[in-house]
């Protein structure tokens, strides 16, 4: 690649070349037997030029020579013609000359792992979720993913990233007469992280399998959740949702410059509110941070080559920063991140979340229910909807508890709940301790035009809230 | 020398097919795309991108066994029949080490066919110049779309389904401060009188959102939702619910009307209709069904999207679904509303241009949640009273598409599908415009 790239390094007034290759092994297993073994080996180059202050973009998997020329061609040509109708006029600073290298952390190689000892963790986790006669179906399933990036340009960037994954997810459905309910493993493909081979194993998932399976058949005989103005409790595993949601995408400055009005929306954050709106109580203390070693979506550098670094963008309530790359910055004269990324090698990179992660508090888990006299604790994201601006939102979550004079109680079935962004936030009065904070993530945050999916990060304690309107199914 | 794709897939298809051994078969797909997409913001361009992807997708069976691996075509032909080469002999230590598959579907010769369309258009460096200038006045955000897209079925028992495709869209909305009007351009040949037509409706849409926006309280209110929103709600029947294998799993919301505890409204009839020509004839088997497929008839459930290997896993008979099992090309069939007599019809409620976001909110009762988008109105008498603050909706689809169903409008609209993950999705969906009794608001 090195070749091609000195061939047209100089034929614009910035040239940058990205490979990905990424593997992606998806095995699912239902009901102890195999439902879907596929795998998906993408590779291919993007190619990045800027004409007149415009950057244009061309991608293909025709990696020869014959196949980079037309693409390259094919850069120049629709860049100029895009360049007399530009946004905005860019210079260079936007794609810094990087070097160095980024690499997850892992005991054991993703490569090591054979289809046949994947397909017998997910057989026998799969068997082992069927407890009872009333679970009419189980399912285990693994995503293994391999990435290898490698960015070189004219400003002189040349580094490499290699990212192992694992994203893994069981669930059980229970049926009774008409009731149907399912439990999984943090809901949905919250279960995922950078990490090796060693995040197999097989006695705490069959141990996680009995509990996921019992709390199905127990969701059965529940009653629903109850409609009603009370404290709420989120989990670390729904929480990942309510973070990503209402807080990672109304701060991206992409949208709030007005570019995904179209698809994704618009944001009720508006520019003069960096540095003065109260987002949240001051116990919300919110982080951009890429540099977690087994996070999702932890990297060295953003895809344009910009290295990462932790930031608050919410400090004690505050709204601090804004989740915008170099080229949103420039455009804002807002400060952002590190966060210009792509889906793969066919799209573009554009403003993302990288890892948005809320900082813990000073309560035991203990400790933030006795303080409850009436209220609710969900789990376990199943249900997610808010509006283009990012205000009003209804979350679903998969299993509750009732909490009654600072105690857990009964079971609830379809706990849902309603609000809207800020005043949630500021309703915010409690976190469990930074060591109860639990690491989750998303595979498939969508986004853009043409549209992409990417990978997030969100790690949080167990949070309180007052006065949330919850209600049940039915 | 650009490659021409179809003849390069003959040759690669037939030299993997010669790679196997006695008892094994090969099943192939291709999804291969030459796209520009040009993303606009405040009426320019802010990015351009080319993308030339060829996709395969190789599903190697044995032995009751099934796996399938996706990679990327890059013409070059020693280099692609060489990952052939790899990955079969991968396929054969570690494939006989997993069990036999319950849906397991043996391969058959489906047939051959090649179709070919094309959409007659300017070049998209002209374009880019027309939407400049049609939107000076405008504030617009959105995306272009156009270009060749083949997709292919074929085997190793000598089926070779083939269709190729070269079309366009224009998916945009335009803006004055908050206040936005969605619009949709596409057409089987570019027409730029058309084309400006459909950008002055935007602007006038745009116009009517001038007066001051009404806050609305949340409860019941008659609605009309136009026909973008209707296709927003049909999105969620295709999100399993009208799934054989889903159902079968326990993730049913249309379990009572399955089971006749519910109707839906003898006004509402569901069709998938390979008829409306967008998507390919055949599924990604190479299968061909029936060209039209009742699935809800009159508000009865006729027919659950069943793919051959669901039909086999349960015992059932197949009706060619796709194996992902959502439509392909759904028609919801008209009523007898006049589409300009929509407001009057309404009176007093809610005009719903557009829907967003939309999710279950409760499976086993179909019950939905959504957000309203761009121009809705409050309407009072007949007349707009002016633009509302968004809001949010939780309703059951037994209500929507029961006993709140008024009528349909006798005029139903094409949208072809812009969804672009990954790659470029095929297909369309035919809808009109509803009238509704009620509609429940909640925030
Ligand atoms: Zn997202």
């Amino acid at each position: 690649m090195q070749t091609e790239f000195d061939r047209y390094k100089k034929e614009a007034d910035f040239v940058a070349f990205k490979t990905i290759h990424e593997r992606t092994r998806d095995f699912g297993v239902r009901d102890g037997k195999p439902d879907s073994l596929s795998e998906f080996d993408d590779q291919g180059l993007l190619i990045e030029v800027m004409r007149n202050g415009h950057m244009g973009y061309s991608a293909t998997c025709e990696t020869t020579p014959e196949g980079i020329k037309q693409a390259f061609a094919q850069a120049i040509a629709m860049t100029d013609a895009s360049s007399k109708y530009p946004v905005f006029k860019f210079d260079k600073q936007i794609r810094p000359g990087s070097k160095g290298k980024y690499q997850t952390e892992t005991k054991k190689s993703l490569d090591s792992l054979s289809l046949a000892a994947v397909y017998d963790y997910l057989k026998k986790t799969s068997l082992a979720l069927k407890t009872s006669d009333q679970i009419i179906s189980t399912s285990s399933d693994a995503m293994i993913i391999t990435c290898k990036q490698k960015y070189l340009s004219s400003a002189g960037a040349d580094f490499e990233q290699s990212f192992d994954i694992v994203i893994n997810s069981m669930s059980a459905t229970a049926q009774k007469g008409s009731e149907t309910q399912t439990r999984s493993l943090h809901g949905g493909r919250g279960n995922c992280r950078q990490v090796g081979a060693e995040h197999f194993q097989l006695d705490s998932a069959l141990r996680e399998c009995d509990s996921i399976s019992r709390e199905a058949i127990e969701l059965l005989s529940a009653e629903n959740c109850p409609s009603e103005t009370c404290d709420l409790i989120l989990a670390p595993d729904q929480m990942l949702l309510q973070i990503h949601e209402s807080i990672g995408h109304p701060l991206e400055l992409d949208r709030i410059l007005g570019d995904e009005r179209n698809f994704a929306g618009w944001s009720f954050v508006q520019p003069q509110d960096f540095g003065t709106l109260k987002y949240g109580s001051p116990l919300m203390n919110i982080v951009f941070d890429p540099t977690v070693s087994d996070e999702l979506a932890s990297y060295g550098f953003d895809e344009i080559g910009n290295p990462a670094q932790r930031k608050y963008l919410i400090q004690n309530g505050i709204l601090k920063a804004g989740l915008g790359s170099l080229e949103s910055q420039m455009r804002s004269g807002l400060s952002g991140v590190a966060n210009a990324r792509s889906s793969s090698w066919n799209r573009a990179p554009i403003d993302r979340m990288a890892n948005i992660n809320l900082e813990g508090g000073d309560l035991t888990l203990d400790e933030m229910i006795s303080k409850v006299e009436n209220g609710v604790i969900m789990f376990s994201n199943k249900s997610w909807s808010i509006d283009d601006y990012r205000r009003k939102f209804q979350f679903g979550c998969e299993y509750g508890k009732k909490i009654e004079n600072g105690k857990l109680t009964k079971t609830l079935k379809n706990p849902n709940y309603r609000g809207v962004t800020v005043p949630f936030w500021n309703n915010l009065v409690g976190l469990t301790k930074p060591d109860s904070v639990e690491t989750y993530g998303s595979p498939y945050c969508g986004k853009g035009e043409p549209s992409q999916i990417i990978r997030v990060g969100h790690s949080s304690p167990y949070a309180l809230f007052k006065n949330i309107e919850v209600f049940g199914g039915g | 020398m650009k490659t021409d794709i179809l003849s390069y897939f003959k040759k690669f298809s037939a030299a993997s097919f010669s790679l196997l051994e006695s008892n094994e078969d090969l099943a192939m797909n291709l999804h291969s795309e030459e796209s520009d997409f040009i993303r606009f913001s405040q009426s320019k361009v802010r990015q351009n991108t080319t993308v030339q992807q060829h996709e395969v997708t190789l599903q190697y069976q044995k032995d009751q066994r099934v796996y399938r691996i996706k990679f990327n075509l890059t013409l070059d032909f020693e280099q692609d029949t060489a990952k052939v080469k790899s990955v079969l002999s991968q396929l054969r230590i570690e494939l006989p080490q997993t069990d036999p598959s319950p849906q397991f579907v043996p391969i058959v010769n489906n047939g051959s066919s090649e179709t070919f369309k094309k959409a007659e258009r300017p070049s998209t460096a002209d374009v880019i110049a027309i939407i400049g200038s049609t939107f000076t006045d405008a504030d617009l955000a959105g995306l272009w779309c156009s270009g060749p897209l083949r997709q292919a079925s074929v085997n190793s028992k000598g089926q070779f389904h083939y269709f190729e495709t070269d079309y366009f869209f224009f998916d945009y909305s335009i803006y004055d401060g908050p206040r936005a009007a969605k619009s949709f351009y596409a057409e089987d040949s570019w027409n730029l009188k058309n084309f400006i037509e459909i950008a002055q409706q935007a602007k006038n849409t745009l116009a009517l959102l001038k007066k001051p926006s009404l806050k609305i309280q949340p409860g019941q209110y008659k609605t009309y939702l136009g026909p973008m929103a209707v296709a927003e709600v049909l999105g969620l029947f295709n999100w399993r619910a009208l799934s054989q294998s889903s159902f079968k799993q326990g993730f049913a919301p249309l379990k009572k009307l399955a089971e006749k505890e519910t109707l839906m409204s003898d006004k509402f009839t569901l069709v998938e209709n390979l008829n409306l020509g967008y998507s390919t004839p055949f599924n990604s088997l190479g299968e061909i069904g029936p060209k039209e497929l009742v699935l809800i008839k009159n508000g009865h459930l006729d027919n659950l999207l069943t793919s051959t290997a669901t039909a086999t896993e349960y015992k059932l008979e197949s009706n060619y679904a796709d194996p992902s099992e959502s439509m392909r090309s759904p028609e919801v069939k008209p009523g007898h509303l006049k589409e300009q007599d929509a407001l009057k019809n309404l009176g007093t409620g809610l005009y719903l241009s557009n829907l967003h976001y939309i999710n279950w909110s409760d499976i086993q009762t179909a019950r939905i949640t959504g957000m309203t988008r761009f121009a809705c109105f409050w309407v009072e008498n007949g007349e707009i009273q002016g633009p509302i603050q968004d809001m949010r909706f939780d309703d059951s689809l037994f209500n929507l598409f029961g006993k709140n169903l008024i009528d349909l409008t006798e005029t139903q609209h094409v949208y072809t599908d812009t969804a672009t993950y990954l790659k470029r999705s095929l297909g369309a969906m035919k809808v009109p415009g509803m009238l509704l009794q009620a509609m429940n608001f909640t925030l």
